[in-house]
C-alpha cells in the first residue's frame, strides 16, 4: 500500500498502551499520516513522551492516564477524548503487559496474579470498547482494533494469562465484528509476533535486553522461530495499524492481520529447517 | 489390550497407501483390536510382514499388491476387500511419501507423482470404499496425513501440497456424509523414525516432548476413531506429534 501523506487527516484514534513499545510506534506512524492522537496507559511521563512525539509530526495529541482494567476510567477515557477532541474515529486496543508476566509454575500462581493478567490482556479491550462502542453506534461509524499476539494462536510454556488472553482477544475480534457489523463499526485484530520495541522502552529494559544480548539469548531464541529470520522493527506493526484506520480498509472487518515474519506459517520445525529429500529416497 | 469400548470385534479394516511408517503399525493396532485386516499396497517384504503379524494375532487379513497411484487399481482393490469379507467398515489411508525439494527445481513428473500417491490414492480409496460405506449407512475413514497439512515448510512444497489436499478433502467429506453414518477425520502426524531415535538433535529439543515419536505410538488414536463410540467425532483433525502443533 503507498499510503499518502495525510491518509487519516483529521482523524482521532485512542491508542490504549500508547507510552511505550508498539504503542508509541503506532502513534508515531499514525501521527505522521495526520491523525491526531489520544494516548492512554497507568504512567503518565511515557505518554507525554508520545505526545510530545505526536505533536512534532503536527498532530494533536492528547495524554489520558488510564488503568485499562477499571471501568470507570475506560469510561472516562472515552468521555474525554470526545469532550476535548470533538470526535472518536478509531480506538486501538493495544494495552497489555509484554514482559510483565511472572513464569512460575501453575501451582503458584495466585488468584491475583491470574486475574491481573487477563484483565490487563483481555479484558481491558473489552472495556474500552464497551465504553466506545455507544458513541460509535450512534454515528453508524467507527473503528476498533484489538492487538493480540502470534501466542494467541500457540502455547507456550508457563505463560498461563498471557497466552490465554491473547487467544481471548482474537476470538473477542470475531464476535464483536459480527455483532457491531450492522452499525457499521469494523473490528479487526493485529497479531504482531515479535517485535522489536528496544526503541521505546524504558531504559531499565533497555539495559535489561542489552544483557541478555551481550549473553547471545535473544537473538538465538528468535532467528529459531521468524522464518524472515529478524524480528519485526516497529513500524512494521505500524503500517498494519495505519492501514486498519485508514479508509482503504472500509470493507474488512473480523480480520485477523498477521504481521509476524512467517513465524505462525511454519512452525513445524526450526527456522531455517529445509529437509531435501528426493522422490525416490521417499519411496524406499 | 483393548478395552471393550474400543474394540473392533468383526469389523473389516483396508490400511491403504505407500508409506514408509504406518502401514504395520496401523495394521497391528487394528488386528490388535479385533479387526480383520486388508492392506493394499505396493508388493513388499513390509507388506507380507504386516500381513503376518495380523494373522498371529488371530485375525483375517489379505495384501492386496497395489499401485496405489493407478485408479483402477485402486478400484479393484477395495471391490477385492469387499467381495471377500463382504463389507468394510473401516478405510485407513496412510499413504506418505516424502518429497521435499525447492520449488523451481521440481519436475512436473514429480509434482504429479507426489500428488498421486499421497492425494488422488486417497480419493480413490475413498471414492470406491465410500460407495460401500454409503450402502452399509456406516463407515469410518481415517486419514493419515503430516502436520504439513496445515503449516508451512521451506523445500516442502509437494508435499505440504499433497497433505493439505488430504486435509480438505477430510473436512469436506465429513459434511457431506454427515448424514450416512460415515466419519471422516484425519491424524496429524509430526517428527517421526522407525525407532524413536532423534535424527536431528536441534529439531528434537524444538519438540514439547523433546524426542521424535516411534510409529506405533500412532495406533491407539487409528483404534480409538475406528471405534463405534466415535460416531459423534467427524470432521476432525488431531495430532500425535508430542506437542509440536501446539508450539508457539
Amino acid at each position: 500500500m503507498s499510503a499518502q501523506r495525510g491518509t487519516l487527516d483529521g482523524k482521532v484514534i485512542i491508542i490504549t498502551g500508547g507510552g511505550t513499545g508498539l504503542g508509541r510506534s503506532m502513534a508515531l506512524c499514525l501521527a505522521a499520516e495526520g491523525a491526531n492522537i489520544v494516548v492512554a496507559a497507568r504512567r503518565v511521563q511515557p505518554l507525554e513522551e508520545t505526545a510530545a512525539g505526536v505533536r512534532k509530526l503536527g498532530g494533536k495529541a492528547l495524554v489520558i492516564p488510564t488503568d485499562v482494567t477499571d471501568t470507570a476510567q475506560c469510561n472516562n477515557l472515552i468521555a474525554k477524548s470526545l469532550a476535548e477532541m470533538g470526535r472518536i474515529d478509531v480506538l486501538i486496543n493495544n494495552a497489555g503487559i509484554v514482559r510483565g508476566e511472572q513464569r512460575v509454575p501453575l501451582w503458584d500462581i495466585t488468584d491475583e496474579a491470574w486475574r491481573t493478567g487477563i484483565e490487563v490482556n483481555l479484558s481491558g479491550g473489552f472495556y474500552c470498547s464497551r465504553a466506545v462502542s455507544k458513541y460509535f453506534a450512534d454515528k453508524r461509524e467507527g473503528k476498533i482494533i484489538l492487538v493480540a499476539s502470534g501466542e494467541g494462536f500457540r502455547g507456550q510454556r508457563d505463560s498461563y494469562m498471557y497466552n490465554t488472553a491473547k487467544a481471548g482477544v482474537v476470538n473477542l475480534t470475531r464476535v464483536m465484528a459480527l455483532s457491531l457489523a450492522e452499525y457499521n463499526i469494523r473490528v479487526n485484530c493485529i497479531v504482531p509476533g515479535f517485535v522489536d520495541t528496544f526503541e521505546n522502552q524504558p531504559e531499565e529494559y533497555q539495559k535489561a535486553v542489552a544483557q541478555a544480548r551481550a549473553a547471545g539469548a535473544m537473538a538465538g531464541a528468535r532467528r529459531l522461530f521468524v522464518p524472515i529470520g529478524h524480528s519485526g522493527k516497529p513500524d512494521d506493526i505500524g503500517n498494519v495499524a495505519l492501514f486498519l484506520c485508514s479508509d482503504a480498509s472500509d470493507y474488512i472487518t473480523a480480520g485477523i492481520f498477521i504481521s509476524d515474519g512467517g513465524g505462525l506459517a511454519g512452525g513445524f520445525a526450526t527456522t531455517g529447517y529445509a529437509p531435501l529429500v528426493s522422490l525416490k529416497e521417499g519411496l524406499a | 489390550m483393548t478395552a471393550k469400548a474400543f474394540a473392533l470385534n468383526g469389523k473389516i479394516a483396508l490400511v491403504a497407501g505407500e508409506s514408509k511408517f504406518w502401514t504395520k503399525p496401523v495394521v497391528a493396532a487394528l488386528a490388535g483390536a479385533g479387526a480383520d485386516i486388508a492392506i493394499a499396497a505396493k508388493s513388499t517384504p513390509k507388506l507380507t510382514e504386516a500381513v503376518e503379524a495380523a494373522r498371529k494375532a488371530g485375525r483375517k487379513a489379505i495384501a492386496i499388491p497395489t499401485d496405489v497411484s493407478n485408479g483402477p487399481q485402486v478400484k479393484r482393490a477395495v471391490e477385492q476387500v469387499i467381495s471377500e469379507y463382504g463389507r468394510l467398515d473401516i478405510l485407513v489411508n496412510a499413504a506418505d511419501i516424502q518429497m521435499f525439494e525447492p520449488f523451481l527445481e521440481i519436475t512436473n513428473a514429480d509434482w504429479q507423482r507426489t500428488m498421486d500417491y499421497n492425494f488422488n490414492s486417497v480419493a480413490n480409496f475413498i471414492r470406491t470404499a465410500g460407495r460401500q460405506m454409503l450402502v452399509q449407512k456406516k463407515g469410518r475413514i481415517i486419514n493419515i496425513v503430516s502436520g504439513l497439512a496445515e503449516r508451512g515448510m521451506a523445500n516442502g512444497s509437494a508435499y505440504c501440497v499433497s497433505m493439505g489436499a488430504v486435509l480438505q478433502l477430510t473436512k469436506t467429506l465429513a459434511l457431506e456424509w454427515a448424514l450416512a453414518g460415515i466419519t471422516v477425520n484425519a491424524i496429524g502426524t509430526g517428527w517421526y523414525t522407525e525407532t524413536g531415535k532423534a535424527a536431528d538433535e536441534t529439531l528434537a529439543r524444538y519438540i514439547p516432548a523433546k524426542r521424535y515419536g516411534k510409529p506405533e505410538e500412532l495406533g491407539s488414536l487409528v483404534v480409538y476413531l475406528a471405534s463405534d463410540i466415535t460416531e459423534f467425532t467427524t470432521g476432525q483433525f488431531m495430532f500425535v506429534d508430542g506437542g509440536l502443533m501446539a508450539h508457539a
